[in-house]
């Protein structure tokens, strides 16, 4: 080591914005990610997967009275966006239990930057992923036979649906790392998202449900969020199709949902510092 | 109010029915090297957690560079730098990564940020690691970068939490170097240690925590006056223990030894030691091994806690790893004084 002075400060040049910080947060969660796929493609290979196993399998809903589109892709490439989506979000949670178990996260605690910048920059980071993902599905899907009823709109509510399951996603995995802060916050993680997805519109619509799933999934605001990715990939005379109707109760899940979550994982970070 | 940088009153903290933290007082001068001396799980990283925000303490109160660490707790963080025990860095990003995250998080205006890392880098002699992986990097290089993470902002407090554990002798003395040199440029350090050795080398004043409890406090060179006698240690055959410590006690107080040694303080002074041994050899006592040591702050460590800190490793105790500090450890030694 050797003796050099160091530049001096002054106390009023320390003025932390949450926003630097939060993008700063983001760099170092894209860094992280390309210098360690391994943690990314299984988000990336799931949506994928799961369009391409279960529109070949469930070929046959299509054929059900009422089932809303004659392309089974077109129905399972907004389930495969959302499960990719939800386990980006999750992923954050298993990212942060690393942080929390190394101690890296105590240097970020200890720092005087907001509260609000260590989770919203993570999430943002996960949007950009979740983006990307997004992308590669809408190409993969397309080479399957996947075809919008609604021109650019198709796209754009797909896109906006993931971004919001993300972001619930995120809320509800960092929320449950900083209470565990190990390793048993990653099974209610996982557990909690499948059982959600899979209690809504994920697989079939609500019109070939019956019984309890029918009412579960009716009142499960997941079905919401659904309903909006699913609307430009609809046959156009469905009721499902396209429209403000169809747009708003899915919009109000992901609002409401991500700000419960997100709230949720402040709070639990609070909890950490008392 | 006194204005030292770390005053804490009657700090206590509980995890359930584990009392890691039993009520410390203590006060750090500014310009002080503080040395916290304490076996694993005295409660010494609980305390530096309270001290540095990342704990609340369950009651009691602490100030940090003025501010209360639980009501200013900002202003706390703008004003310390800490480097906690593992060096915990993420080993995917690059020294340089780390340390422009670190100035961004503390406000520092990107207009100095690269020169500022830069001279870290090149004080703690990073430069030409900077971009390389910390996964790439070496357990003493690790803690260099994790000094100069701790002080990207200028801290006007420093906290090293076993800043040299499991580091190699050199990159020891390295960092001692280094604490020195930031001591003279005015930095008040507060250093954890289970090594007798560092906080003698280091310390300006220190206290010995065992049990969540502050047991002994002061300048190295008080403490161990303190002590008063040297020791004359003594090894002999296990059936003679009982007769040698006979003998030995006529001289002064018994201590305890590593290894089955015996030890005595001679309040009559080293001139004593032919005298001991003559009275051992009448005795009947086969002596195998005979060494004289002045007193060092294992001698204060045991006769404040009644073991020695060189075999506490594997004591039982509280604090930090959550086990229950009413269990007192074994008394004994396991490894030699140095």
């Amino acid at each position: 080591m050797n003796t050099n002075s160091i530049t001096h400060l002054n106390t009023s040049d320390m003025h932390s914005t949450t926003m630097r910080s939060a993008g700063q947060l983001i760099k170092r969660s894209l860094i992280n990610t390309r210098r360690l796929p391994s943690a990314f493609l299984p988000t990336l290979a799931m949506p994928i997967f799961n369009m391409v196993s279960f529109s070949g399998t469930f070929f046959a809903l299509t054929k059900l009275p009422g089932f809303p589109t004659d392309r089974s892709v077109n129905w399972f490439m907004p389930l495969g966006l959302a499960m990719g989506s939800a386990f980006s979000g999750v992923g954050l949670g298993f990212s942060l239990i690393r942080d929390l178990e190394n101690g890296f996260y105590d240097r970020m605690r200890m720092a005087p930057t907001s509260r609000i910048s260590l989770i919203v920059g993570p999430v943002l980071a996960t949007w950009i992923r979740v983006t990307l993902v997004t992308l590669i599905v809408f190409g993969a899907g397309t080479l399957l036979g996947a075809r919008p009823t609604a021109g650019v709109l198709s796209y754009l509510c797909s896109w906006i649906a993931a971004l919001g399951i993300s972001t619930i996603g995120a809320g509800w995995g960092l929320g449950l790392a900083y209470r565990f802060q190990d390793m048993r916050g990653a099974a209610i993680m996982q557990l909690s998202i499948f059982l959600t997805m899979f209690l809504s519109t994920a697989q079939v619509p609500l019109n070939v449900m019956t019984g309890w799933l029918h009412t579960v999934a009716r009142i499960n605001p997941i079905t919401n969020i659904f309903r909006l990715s699913r609307s430009g990939w609809v046959n156009a005379s469905d009721p499902g199709h396209m429209s403000w109707s169809n747009a708003y109760g899915g919009l109000i899940a992901i609002a409401v949902l991500s700000v419960l979550s997100l709230i949720f994982a402040l709070r639990s970070l609070q909890k950490i510092d008392k | 109010m006194s204005n030292s940088p770390i005053i804490a009153e009657n700090l206590v903290r509980h995890f359930g029915d584990v009392h890691a933290v039993k009520g410390i007082n203590l006060e750090v001068k500014a310009g002080e090297v503080f040395g916290f001396l304490g076996p694993n799980g005295a409660g010494k990283s609980t305390a530096v957690r309270m001290l540095t925000t990342l704990l609340r303490p369950t009651s009691g109160t602490a100030r940090v560079a003025g501010f209360d660490v639980v009501k200013q707790a900002d202003q706390v963080r703008r004003s310390i730098g800490v480097a906690l025990q593992d060096a915990a860095i993420d080993p995917l990003m690059t020294g340089a990564e780390l340390l422009a995250l670190q100035a961004v998080l503390y406000g520092i205006p990107a207009s100095v940020l690269k020169k500022r890392s830069d001279e870290l880098l090149e004080r703690v002699g990073l430069t030409a690691a900077a971009s390389r992986r910390v996964s790439t990097y070496s357990g003493g290089m690790r803690r260099r970068l994790d000094l100069a993470l701790s002080l990207i902002h200028q801290p006007t407090v420093l906290f090293l939490d076993e800043p040299t554990t499991g580091l190699d002798p050199m990159s020891r003395l390295t960092l001692w170097e280094e604490v020195r040199r930031l001591n003279r440029e005015g930095t008040t350090v507060m250093l954890t240690t289970q090594y007798l050795e560092e906080a003698d080398q280091l310390a300006d004043r220190i206290a010995i925590i065992d049990h969540g409890k502050i047991v002994r406090e002061g300048k190295p060179a008080d403490l161990k006056a303190s002590v008063g006698a040297p020791t004359l240690i003594i090894k002999t055959n296990i059936d003679q223990t009982e007769k040698a410590k006979s003998v030995l006690s006529t001289f002064g107080d018994l201590r305890p030894g590593a290894e089955g040694a015996l030890g005595v303080g001679l309040i009559g002074g080293a001139a004593l030691v032919t005298e001991v041994v003559r009275k051992l050899d009448e005795a009947g006592v086969h002596v195998a091994h005979l060494e004289i040591n002045e007193p060092s702050l294992d001698d204060v460590f045991a006769e404040a806690t009644g073991y020695r800190l060189e075999g506490a490793d594997n004591a039982p105790s509280a604090g930090d790893n959550g086990d229950n500090g009413d269990e007192k450890p074994k008394k004994k030694s396991r490894r030699g004084r140095k």
